[in-house]
């Protein structure tokens, strides 16, 4: 671990000796939440936002399988997956932020909790999380360090300020591949008979729900990052070791996750999460993740993406490319709710899923599986129009390729997103958005089972209110 | 000759360094200037940094840069606004450029140095000399200046 650290700190000081320019403050996603502005950041500056919002999807039942007629998982709204439509408060955080002491720029913190309901509070019981707290100290010139649990550098959808997002749902490929989800087991051997009928969810305990929070693209631990200024040129840097654990969740093993993140930005004008550039990024990052249960064991998890992002007066661009080698999150059996109970006779279940029904009496119970050595890659490409500055127009196209290193496994998955974000002031706006969604096994013939479910997959509009204070 | 013409060009350097240096300490002497105003900020909270610097932009919108002298004095938990890294570095260079004078609080640059364990570094357009509120006391009793707190 010391040799890391060294390893970490060695390669901080070698980036920021290469790049001799001139440090500055803020405007990009490590800066805005790592730092605060030098010598007029309060002690404490209380903030937070508020996103309340309504989704809906045509509600259309699994086609085909085992739990035929049964609720869609993909058509049910998140994070409590027991509607098709309805209102929820998906976000509603509160952080303090700023300088311990305000005359000394040099050391300052970060604080956010959640109290909404989505998947960082409803894993793991309690219904408030910490998100992030950490605290970063300025005193290496190219070496600022922070410490705790923050925003891991990484995917720029994943990094960046949720309360500036131009959408309200994530891309497939950032749900399925960063936005990660963590699991004692690989869910290929948890069925047993459930002790309800056909179509209940009478979980048995034994649909390898995720054992706490999702990761919210964040981790516990150490990052020596800058930034420096060439001209109208912002060049940022992060190197980061953590548990590779998400929050809200503590170490179960000694492999510590790797992070590398670079950015380049022409500064065009503005300050702060909107400000004006055409920024390149990449970054990796690599771990481990160990499973207790079902295919107990350890197993590789690398992600790297790479990227650009435009906003120059009226317009707005972004894309990016995802790759994922190992832990794939491969969804539910079927399709169904995790915990939903099947509806075939014995024998057609176990032939369906590959697992057994400890029973005898013909039902399964779906799970969560994870494809600990599968493989997968996605992108998006966005453009956003802002006539004036109430109104913004955007369009945004993503795949999500899942399994790609397995012919019958391979999942894909493409989607269109209309919306319109209307701004009653800087600090409010509405969004709507309409998701046309397509998803199939490119693979296997349109008649198999798999494609039957999949073709189920409904459009989908949510709207979202959103006040940051 | 050439030894010769080197040297003099060294002292005219030294010379306009540090004639600028003393144009920038007694900048706020305009003889033509039809009102003199002198701002202060005492305050901890961020934005009246902003504030303060935002009036004084304001003042010299409206008088132009020879109708309206101008001093910021900072003192207390407003003397940050001094601190050489501070982030309105940019703007207080900007203003200084336009005759607008910076004068901060040597009493609370000494207690703030007790508390820090060093001298903070300040803005080179600043001069931190005497007591904020004595400099504060002189311009508005005897050289006729508006005190404005933002």
């Amino acid at each position: 671990m010391k040799q890391a650290l060294r390893k970490m700190a060695l390669a901080a000081v070698c980036v920021g000796g290469v790049a001799v320019t001139i440090p500055v403050q803020a405007a990009n996603w490590l800066m805005l939440q790592g730092t605060e502005p030098a010598s007029t950041a309060g002690r404490a500056k209380v903030w937070g936002f508020i996103q309340p919002e309504y989704q809906q999807t045509r509600g259309s039942e699994i086609d085909a399988g085992p739990w035929t007629g049964q609720r869609a998982v993909f058509n049910a709204m998140r994070p409590d997956l027991k509607a098709d439509k309805g209102f929820n408060t998906i976000r509603a955080r509160v952080g303090v932020r700023g300088v311990g002491m305000p005359i000394d720029p040099k050391v300052n913190y970060f604080f956010l909790a959640e109290f909404g309901n989505n998947g960082i509070t409803q894993q793991g019981g309690g219904s408030v999380k910490v998100t992030d707290a950490s605290v970063t100290l300025n005193h290496i010139p190219g070496a600022r360090i922070r410490v705790g649990t923050f925003k891991t550098p990484g995917s720029e959808e994943g990094l960046q300020a949720i309360h500036v997002f131009d959408y309200i749902n994530f891309t497939g490929a950032t749900n399925g591949l960063l936005l990660e989800r963590f699991f004692n087991g690989n869910g290929s051997g948890t069925f047993v008979s459930p002790v309800a009928g056909p179509g209940t969810a009478a979980d048995s305990g034994d649909a390898n729900r995720p054992n706490g929070s999702v990761s919210a693209f964040r981790d516990t631990g150490v990052q020596v990052f800058d930034t420096f200024k060439q001209g109208s040129w912002e060049h940022a840097y992060a190197i980061m070791m953590g548990n590779g654990n998400g929050i809200a969740r503590g170490e179960n093993d000694d492999n510590k996750e790797t992070y590398l993140y670079w950015s380049s930005e022409r500064v065009y004008a503005g300050s702060g999460p909107r400000r004006q550039g055409w920024k390149m990024f990449a970054w990796k990052q690599s771990g481990k993740r160990t499973l207790s249960t079902e295919g107990a064991g350890e197993y590789n998890r690398d992600r790297a993406g790479l990227g650009t992002t435009y906003k120059k007066g009226r317009h707005r661009a972004a894309f990016e490319y995802i790759t994922a080698d190992g832990m794939i999150f491969n969804g539910t059996d079927g399709g169904a709710i995790a915990g939903s109970v099947s509806n075939l006779p014995a024998g057609a279940a176990g032939k369906f899923t590959g697992n057994t029904d400890a029973g005898g009496d013909g039902q399964v119970t779906a799970s969560f599986n994870v494809e600990v050595e599968g493989e997968a890659d996605g992108y998006y490409l966005h453009y956003g129009f802002a006539p004036n500055p109430r109104w913004e127009f955007d369009v945004r196209y993503d795949v999500y390729n899942r399994m790609t290193d397995v012919s019958a496994k391979e999942r894909q998955f493409k989607t269109w997103t209309l919306g319109t974000q209307y701004f009653f002031n800087r600090k409010s706006r509405v969004i709507v958005n309409y998701e046309i969604r397509n998803a199939e096994a490119p693979n296997l013939p349109v008649s198999d089972n798999a494609n039957k479910i999949l073709s189920g997959m409904d459009n989908r509009f949510s709207a979202q209110l959103l006040i940051i204070f | 000759m050439f030894t010769h013409i080197a040297k003099w060009s060294v002292l005219l350097a030294a010379l306009v360094l540090i004639t600028g240096g003393v144009q920038s300490v007694f900048a706020a002497d305009k003889p033509f200037a039809e009102k003199k105003i002198v701002l202060q900020i005492s305050d901890p909270d961020p934005f009246k940094q902003t504030l303060v610097l935002n009036v004084a932009n304001n003042l010299i919108k409206e008088y132009g840069t020879d109708g309206v002298e101008i001093e910021i004095v900072a003192f207390g938990p407003g003397l940050r606004l001094l601190f050489a890294d501070n982030a309105n570095k940019g703007r207080i260079q900007g203003l200084d450029a336009n005759g607008v004078g910076f004068r901060g609080c040597s009493n609370t640059q000494k207690s703030m140095a007790k508390k820090l364990g060093y001298v903070p570094e300040m803005n080179p357009v600043a001069l931190v000399e005497g007591p904020g509120v004595v400099r504060i006391v002189k311009l508005v009793t005897e050289e006729g200046y508006t005190l404005v707190k933002p």
